[in-house]
């Protein structure tokens, strides 16, 4: 850790990693309670906060990735688009917009694609597990490139409800983001509290938040999530009011309060096995078969 | 004359001194507003971007349930450096509670950059006109070049080899506080040791100081000149710009900046261009970010030899001044530190430690990664020599003996001692000796004894 730290600059330098939600079942309408706002709406907000960002240091920089139904990609990096050129080209439209519309139309197209294949039942979450793992790549990337690197940190801009099938996914992603104490800050735009993001937060050291009044999203994102690392030590920023634990089974992929964990490698089920569908321990009464290990492994590997 | 002070001053202070009229004038500029914004301390910063979409003033108190009890002086700091460069505007009510307001240009500045981004004034040069631009490591050499000659000029005009084209009086306003004009010639003063033993983008900041200082005597409004300063921050380096573009004041301020390696100046066919240089770009930047320091080159030895690998003659004369040097191959500038050379740079008054952090910050890469980067015996050896200098301290005294007896002695004592001006005291022969500026005291002290 020493390694990194003393790589950082001194100032309020960050990286910050944007999420965005681009669940079409989300944004469609169906969805829609009251209070909640449309997606150009939502955008125009988010512009505004990833240039409020890019004002307060030269150095920052922002990424943006889309997190779709059945994919996920980059779609604006700030260090890689020079940000003067074609500032002027299409009428008053800023580069930043531009350049990011564009990218997230051809994103949604092809997300469409993949969709076409199966039809998932009912409303579907977005592949969350995706975007994070591809935020921390890139997190690793500029980890291991340069001899100085701004701090970094994610920022999770979720609507759709979480996906228990994605839960081990997910939960790897948070591990390895609080290995490299990347927090993971989370601002649920949806109707529901996600129990993901709220373990995410709170196990990397982020903020989340549910603004109730959607309207001012802006002043919501400028006024918690804008904060950089250093300053948040000083600053009263959102607490956690409870966090839901709950995990979901590796069977079923529900999302449970009890069950039956497997004694050798943790893993989570909602019904009693004979066999840990993981590891291949075989569970049951004191005395087990005789098979030996090599056996019961090349028995889960043909499974 | 005032003493000219040599500190790496931000310019962010000298916007803040100016007066109120002219820094409200400043911000119709939303380079400027951007500028000032990232030189805020990080808390200020949010506390700026927080307010800019809140309409009504915001009371001190609801503003301190923001921050936690650890991060109040911060807090404090925050606020009072956004009050010094009035972006937040102090609004006291009928009921005397204070409240803050953002400055209104400020705001609609900056909300416009919130949504449009940042839009330079000017575009740089279309890729269709086929010039040869210089690559950033060119246009880096150039700068470094065009500085180099120009510091040299600054110290010893005879020595330089081509001049730049300030103008004699203009040079004597740069030089005034770094030289002083003696009968043997002019000779650097203390605090042109200082200036010459300070990094690059330090030294530019002292040059630009003295630029804008200087600039009402020429007619020039310092305001305007800040913040076409700062706007040229905010050009990318390397990209060429038509001179056009700017106006009649401009156009004369770039050709100074020219001289300092601040842009290039580049004739085209039909157009001339400016191209600003890496030190334009780091004008804005914070001065404590170590990423613009330039490369080592001085590796010292245990035996107080000192290797300089550099042919600028700059580099020379800045050894110079605390070494002896021996000899000057091609690319390699050989001196020795001796007493004799140190106490000459003391006389001069650098002091041990200017030295040794030059040593250090200025080490070669190879010899930078060891620890410590200059061997200790001579970082040790320059701090003594320093001390043997200061072995006898002076101190005015009076010295007082024939005390009538005992009693009033120990009395006298026990007052000076008192008064914290006792320095030596002989019982036995019964005579002390007492600081001089307590000596009234002290007078009137044994008259009463006697009575």
């Amino acid at each position: 850790m020493a390694s990194i730290t003393s790589k950082l600059y001194s100032d309020d330098v960050s990286l910050l990693v944007v999420l965005l939600d681009t669940n079409p079942f989300l944004w469609s309408g169906e969805n829609t309670t009251t209070n909640s706002l449309s997606f150009p709406k939502f955008l125009t907000h988010v512009f505004s906060f990833l240039n409020s960002i890019l004002l307060l240091n030269q150095l920052n920089q922002v990424v943006v990735i889309a997190t779709g139904l059945n994919s996920c990609d980059y779609i604006y990096d700030s260090s890689s688009s020079p940000t003067t050129v074609e500032s002027l080209e299409n009428g008053r439209m800023p580069a930043l917009c531009s350049k990011l519309l564009q990218n997230l139309e051809e994103f949604l197209a092809r997300d469409q694609e993949l969709n076409k294949d199966e039809s998932p039942p009912g409303i579907a979450s977005s592949l969350l597990s995706g975007s994070l793992s591809l935020a921390l790549c890139y997190i690793q990337k500029v980890f291991r490139s340069g001899p100085l690197h701004p701090q970094p940190r994610i920022l999770c801009l979720q609507g759709s409800s979480d996906g228990p099938e994605q839960y081990v996914a997910i939960m790897n992603a948070i591990f390895s983001a609080q290995r490299s104490m990347v927090p993971i800050d989370a601002c649920v735009i949806g109707a529901q509290h996600s129990a993901f993001l709220q373990q995410a937060s709170y196990i990397t050291g982020g903020v989340y938040l549910k603004p109730p009044q959607l309207d001012g999203l802006f002043q919501y994102l400028s006024t918690v999530f804008s904060t950089d690392l250093q300053s948040r030590s000083f600053l009263q920023l959102p607490k956690p009011v409870g966090v839901d634990f709950r995990a979901s089974c590796f069977c079923h992929k529900k999302t449970i309060d009890m069950g039956y964990i497997c004694s050798v490698c943790l893993s989570i089920f909602c019904k009693h096995h004979k066999k840990c569908s993981t590891c291949g321990s075989v569970f049951g009464q004191a005395h087990s078969s005789a098979t030996t290990t090599s056996d019961r492994k090349r028995k889960t590997t043909e499974s | 004359m005032p003493q000219v002070k040599i500190i790496a001053k931000n310019f962010m202070d000298m916007v803040a001194a100016l007066p109120a009229m002219k820094l409200d004038k400043l911000y119709d500029n939303t380079f400027i507003c951007e500028a000032v914004l990232r030189s805020l301390p990080p808390l200020a910063k949010k506390y700026a971007l927080q307010m800019l979409y809140i309409d009504v003033p915001v009371p001190v108190k609801s503003m301190e349930e923001w921050v936690l009890p650890d991060g109040f002086s911060k807090h404090r700091v925050a606020i009072d450096r956004l009050i010094q460069l009035r972006v937040f505007i102090e609004n006291t009510d009928r009921k005397r509670e204070t409240s803050y307001l953002l400055h209104p240009k400020f705001k609609s500045n900056l909300q416009k950059y919130l949504v449009y981004g940042g839009v330079l004034p000017r575009e740089p040069m279309p890729s269709n006109i086929t010039v040869r631009l210089p690559t950033l490591e060119e246009l880096d050499a150039y700068a470094l070049e065009q500085w180099e000659c120009f510091l040299l000029q600054l110290i010893s005009s005879s020595h330089a080899e081509r001049l730049t084209n300030f103008s004699p009086s203009m040079m004597k306003v740069f030089q005034r506080g770094l030289l002083s004009q003696r009968e043997k010639g002019p000779r650097l003063t203390e605090s042109g040791f200082q200036f010459l033993l300070m990094d690059t983008n330090a030294q530019l900041w002292y040059i630009i100081r003295e630029y804008i200082s200087n600039s009402e005597d020429r007619g020039l409004d310092p305001a305007d000149l800040i913040s076409f300063l700062l706007e040229l921050s905010f050009h990318a380096t390397g990209e060429a710009y038509n001179i056009n573009t700017l106006t009649e004041i401009q156009r004369s301020i770039i050709k100074d900046l020219a001289d300092l390696g601040v842009v290039k100046l580049q004739q085209g066919r039909k157009e001339s261009w400016f191209i600003p240089t890496k030190l334009a770009t780091n004008l804005s930047v914070s001065l404590s970010d170590s990423s613009s320091r330039k490369q080592g080159l001085v590796v010292v030895e245990t035996n107080f030899r000192m290797y300089a690998y550099s042919s600028s003659k700059l580099h020379c004369e800045i050894l110079r001044l605390f070494s002896r040097v021996e000899y000057q191959l091609p690319n390699l500038i050989v001196g020795a530190i001796t007493k004799e050379s140190l106490y000459n740079a003391f006389e001069n008054g650098i002091t041990a430690e200017q030295i040794i952090s030059f040593l250090q910050q200025n080490a070669h890469p190879r010899v930078a990664e060891k620890i410590p980067s200059v061997p200790e015996n001579v970082t040790d050896q320059i701090r003594l020599w320093e001390t043997d200098l200061n072995r006898v301290e002076m101190i005015p005294s009076h010295l007082y003996d024939e005390f009538p007896s005992k009693g009033v002695f120990e009395a006298a004592c026990e007052f000076a001692r008192e008064n914290g001006g006792l320095l030596w005291e002989d019982p036995k022969k019964m005579r002390i000796v007492v600081k001089g500026e307590i000596h009234m005291q002290m007078r009137e002290f044994l008259r009463h004894q006697k009575q």
